[in-house]
């Protein structure tokens, strides 16, 4: 009796202790407290219309509910500035290089709330990538000079200029990978074909030649640089020029060639992302699927965009698990944004989004 | 990112030119003289609304072509920034929709199809008149929303007069202008010289900034001259040129560091048979534009682009017994274009134009009219137009007209690489206009009420490989109403008068039901002058209501621009000794207002203009 007295004030005390200790456990989890409102949905960038100084960055939610347009100019009460080229992120920190501006906006990338200005030794800033602590910004230069281009180099703990760097003409994209920066040289307003890789130790500059007008870049998941070249296509030069497009696969560890994926001619894509091993480009509106393994260019398509807006031009791509996101932008009212589900093949939503809208990334 | 060079290059490759503010004043008295394209534009016009903007007004002050028009007609102008490119819209029409003749010439770009209202200059000019409404048919492509017609007077009488202008102002501006003209009953010859040289610093109210690399300077040159070789034959010289350079202002959020130089000229060769029944005109002219594009002033990179158009016209007019005129117009030109983004395009068009006014009554005319083009590079549309005029009493008249006008692409649209579209078609355009004009002295007031319709206007976007280009996709519904007063009273020594305009447009995109960008529904301005002996004062206002910049009407701060109120205000006096000195001083945005008429680039703030004018 005693025993089982006792047993019964064993397991009740065991029951009031552990709903006690799991009671604790609840309150001593750690809370996700809101980072900011722009958290947990897609960060839009609106290059707007070149020259008109309308650049806009915007905010969907995940769940896609809610939406804001002008999420800088809402939160720091100024312009963003003439023709945001593109976005950069950091745990903490957004940088958007404003092209036409000659700046840098950084600001905290979940409350866009504005932390500082970069806005000397830049002309016509392209891209950035970090590496420890160092911005590494593509810049054209003048564009009609085709030896001016050049990376500037910017102390992120001071914000000012470390030092630049000549590269070749027309540096687009820059990725980092550890203490290398690989740079697409798309050309400007000519054409290059040109990988530039650059040592953050010292400066120095290396060079892997491509396919013309190597513009995007990713990462697969062993860490090779896929790098997305739209071939030349001057057709309106007498007689036309035409180059072959291409999809190049570079070994980092070596910086050599591992596969050139050559497109047949006639064919130029523009847009490339890569997710869960497969590198998706579009073509002619037409999505594409090159699987890691894939040891030749698919001939079949994935999905075809259906483009409803009255000057179709698909100006941006990305994609998410299973998950599609297309810009169709125009640059004269609000782009459309399109959504897929790769999975089933339908199309499940289309917004609007800002005149010029260019760019998706996730936050 | 190939669009980002076929935008920059565009912007620039659609016409700029340079500014060139210069008046010179007029001395010219009302005598007897002889005019050219003033009466054939009256007389072959009675159902159309013809203001004349003469030259007291056009020397009120030393000010730009676009200034004297913002602030004295229906057109809205949009300036990139103070004396940058500025471009019209003409009863809701776009910038190239407005065609601009010189002395009869239809002068508009062939690489963009506009007129920079800031590269003429105002004061070369003894009268500017703008005929409201389609008048493709007497003067070609662009004529939509109406025409402005810039006219040389030459003066048959005996006559020698100097006129020379200098003027300082805010933002280091100087302008300089010298007019003589000369003459007796069988020759006459008029020159004008006009400089304007200006720092355009001006602070961006309400923010830190000033209008950096907004400095421009221009040197325009005209030459006319007149010669009666019998009594039945007359030869007249008319010239033009150019030389402008500007350096292209910043916006808010762009520092600037481009530049661009232009350099236009035209000449016109006109002999004139008079003969009792008819009156024959031949007509050769040469035209020239060319510009040069830096990315960066401080260097010698450039784009450059040229044209040169050469047109031989006759125009031979028959009146009979019976109050009828016929007319006959064959023009031909040839049109050479070179430039680093268009190649060397080559056109030729050849038109024929027909026109019968009758005149039934003392109290009805009405006109017929009917052209046909035909153009190396694509298919004209046949056009014609019909007007009438009629004086219901002496204080009441009733004008009709209505019209089938068109544009044609230009080089740019056809030629631009990349992007340029060989199968475009010309726009064309329907347009019905109804006016009635009330005179009841001191008042006059004239009432229009109008309708456009415009297909396939050409429009730039990008296309499926990444390039703009042009298509035919829009179609426009404009339609509104104008009104336009005068009023002019005296009493001892002094006068009073009130000048005012007003437009409500419309104009929507037929598939969207949008207004069209850069069109205010709301526009008007007035200007009051009181003269008292010597004395002569006045003050000018100008509203202008807001403005979408995109086709979707998107309505905050970053897509729409808001509505300003401007005024000016001027004072003068006249003092006489030897020679005619007048000195004036005007205070221009006398409210010191903020305001765009261009997205981001704002236009100056209060600044002051100090002017001698001295007539010899």
């Amino acid at each position: 009796m005693k025993l089982s007295k006792l047993a019964f004030l064993a397991v009740l005390i065991a029951v009031i202790f552990t709903s006690c200790e799991s009671t604790d456990d609840a309150t001593e989890l750690p809370v996700e407290l809101p980072l900011g409102d722009y958290e947990n949905g897609l960060i839009i960038n609106a290059e707007g219309a070149f020259g008109n100084g309308n650049a806009s960055i915007g905010y969907i939610s995940n769940d896609l509910l809610s939406q804001e347009d002008g999420i800088f100019m809402n939160v720091n009460n100024r312009l963003l500035g003439d023709t945001s080229q593109s976005i950069t992120f950091t745990d903490e920190l957004a940088f958007i290089v404003v092209n036409n501006s000659n700046k840098i906006e950084i600001v905290n990338r979940y409350t866009f709330e504005s932390v500082a200005t970069i806005d000397s030794g830049l002309l016509n800033p392209r891209y950035i990538a970090i590496s420890e602590n160092k911005g590494y910004v593509t810049n054209w230069g003048d564009p009609s000079i085709a030896t001016d281009d050049f990376i500037a180099v910017i102390n992120l703990s001071s914000n000012v200029l470390d030092a630049t760097i000549p590269v070749a003409e027309g540096p687009e994209q820059i990725l980092a990978k550890g203490a290398k920066l690989y740079v697409s040289h798309k050309g400007g307003f000519n054409v290059n074909n040109k990988i530039s890789i650059i040592n953050a130790n010292d400066n120095a500059v290396n060079t892997i030649v491509v396919n013309d007008a190597p513009d995007e870049m990713v990462f697969d998941s062993s860490g090779n640089l896929i790098v997305l070249s739209s071939g030349k296509n001057l057709f309106w030069e007498m007689p036309p020029v035409e180059t072959p497009a291409s999809i190049t696969k570079i070994n980092t560890s070596t910086d050599t060639v591992l596969t050139n994926f050559v497109f047949p001619m006639g064919a130029h894509p523009g847009l490339m992302a890569y997710e869960n091993g497969i590198t998706y480009y579009i073509l002619n509106d037409k999505l594409y699927g090159l699987q890691d393994t894939d040891t030749t260019l698919p001939t079949t398509s994935l999905l075809d965009i259906e483009l409803t807006s009255s000057a179709p031009f698909i100006y941006g791509m990305r994609v998410k698990g299973n998950t599609l996101y297309v810009i169709d932008a125009s640059f004269a009212e609000q782009s459309d944004l399109l959504i897929y589900d790769l999975s089933l093949n339908v199309k499940l939503e289309t917004l609007d989004v800002a005149l010029g809208a260019s760019k998706i990334y996730f936050n | 990112m190939k669009k980002k060079k076929s935008i920059l290059l565009l912007t620039f490759a659609i016409s700029f030119c340079s500014p060139a503010q210069t008046t010179m004043t007029d001395s010219i008295q009302k005598l007897e003289v002889v005019t050219v394209s003033d009466v054939k534009l009256k007389k072959y016009a009675s159902g159309y609304k013809v203001t004349i903007i003469n030259d007291s007004i056009i020397n009120k002050s030393a000010q730009s072509l676009t200034n004297v028009l913002a602030l004295n007609s229906n057109i809205y102008f949009k300036e990139f920034g103070s004396g940058m490119l500025s471009s019209p819209s003409f009863r809701g029409t776009n910038a190239s929709q407005t065609a601009v003749i010189w002395n009869g010439i239809n002068i508009n770009s062939q690489l963009n199809g506009q007129t920079d209202f800031n590269n003429e200059v105002a004061s070369n000019y003894s009268s500017i008149a703008i005929r409201s409404g389609g008048g493709s048919v007497q003067y070609g492509s662009g004529a939509i929303g109406g025409s402005v017609h810039l006219n040389n007077r030459l003066k048959f009488t005996k006559h020698f007069e100097n006129n020379l202008r200098v003027a300082y102002g805010s933002f280091d501006t100087s302008r300089v202008n010298y007019l003589m003209s000369s003459g007796d009953s069988k020759w006459t010859t008029s020159v004008g010289l006009s400089y304007i040289d200006s720092e355009n610093d001006y602070k961006f109210l309400g923010t830190d900034a000033v209008n950096n690399n907004g400095q421009h300077n221009a040197v325009n040159l005209s030459a006319n001259l007149g010669y009666f070789i019998s009594e039945k034959n007359i030869l007249k010289l008319y010239h033009n040129s150019f030389t402008g350079n500007r350096n292209l202002s910043r916006t808010l959020t762009t520092l600037t560091r481009d530049k661009y130089e232009s350099d236009n000229a035209r000449s016109l060769l006109e002999w004139t048979h008079l003969a009792l029944r008819y009156h024959s005109k031949l007509k050769i002219a040469y035209l020239s534009e060319a510009y040069r594009y830096f990315t960066d002033n401080q260097t010698n990179n450039f784009t450059s682009g040229r044209t040169n158009s050469l047109i031989a016209k006759h125009d031979f007019e028959y009146h009979t017994t019976s109050n009828i005129n016929i007319r006959s117009v064959i023009d031909y030109t040839r049109i050479k274009g070179e430039g680093n983004s268009f190649g060397m395009p080559f056109r030729e068009a050849f038109s024929l134009t027909l026109i019968l006014k009758q005149q039934l009554s003392d109290k009805l005319q009405y006109g017929l009219s009917l052209r046909q083009d035909y153009t190396s590079d694509f298919k004209s549309p046949l056009v014609g137009s019909i007007d009438a005029k009629y004086d219901v009493s002496k204080h009441y008249i009733i004008k009709l007209n209505g019209s089938k006008n068109f544009r044609v692409p230009t080089f740019n649209d056809l030629y631009w690489q990349p992007g340029g579209n060989l199968d475009l078609r010309p726009e064309t355009s329907y347009q019905a206009d109804f006016g009635q004009v009330f005179k009841l002295k001191p008042i006059h007031l004239a009432f229009n009420v109008y309708y456009i319709r415009t297909n396939g206007m050409i429009q730039w976007q990008p296309n499926s490989s990444g390039f703009w280009s042009p298509i035919n996709i829009n179609n426009a519904n404009s339609y509104g109403a104008e009104l336009e007063f005068k009023t002019k009273h005296r009493f001892g020594m002094h006068q009073l008068n009130f000048n005012a305009n007003y437009s409500y447009t419309v104009s929507k995109d037929i598939d969207t039901g949008k207004q069209l960008v850069y069109v205010p529904f709301n526009k008007a301005n007035g200007t009051f002058t009181y003269h008292y002996k010597k004395i002569t004062t006045y003050y000018q206002h100008y509203f202008v209501g807001g403005v979408f910049t995109t086709k979707d009407n998107i309505n905050n701060s970053l897509f729409a621009l808001e509505p300003y109120d401007v005024a000016n205000l001027g004072a003068s006096y006249t003092f006489t000794s030897n020679l005619n000195y007048e000195m004036g001083l005007l205070v221009n945005n006398l409210y010191n207002t903020y305001y765009e008429n261009v997205a981001l680039r704002p236009m100056p703030n209060r600044n002051f203009q100090i002017q001698l004018t001295i007539k010899f």
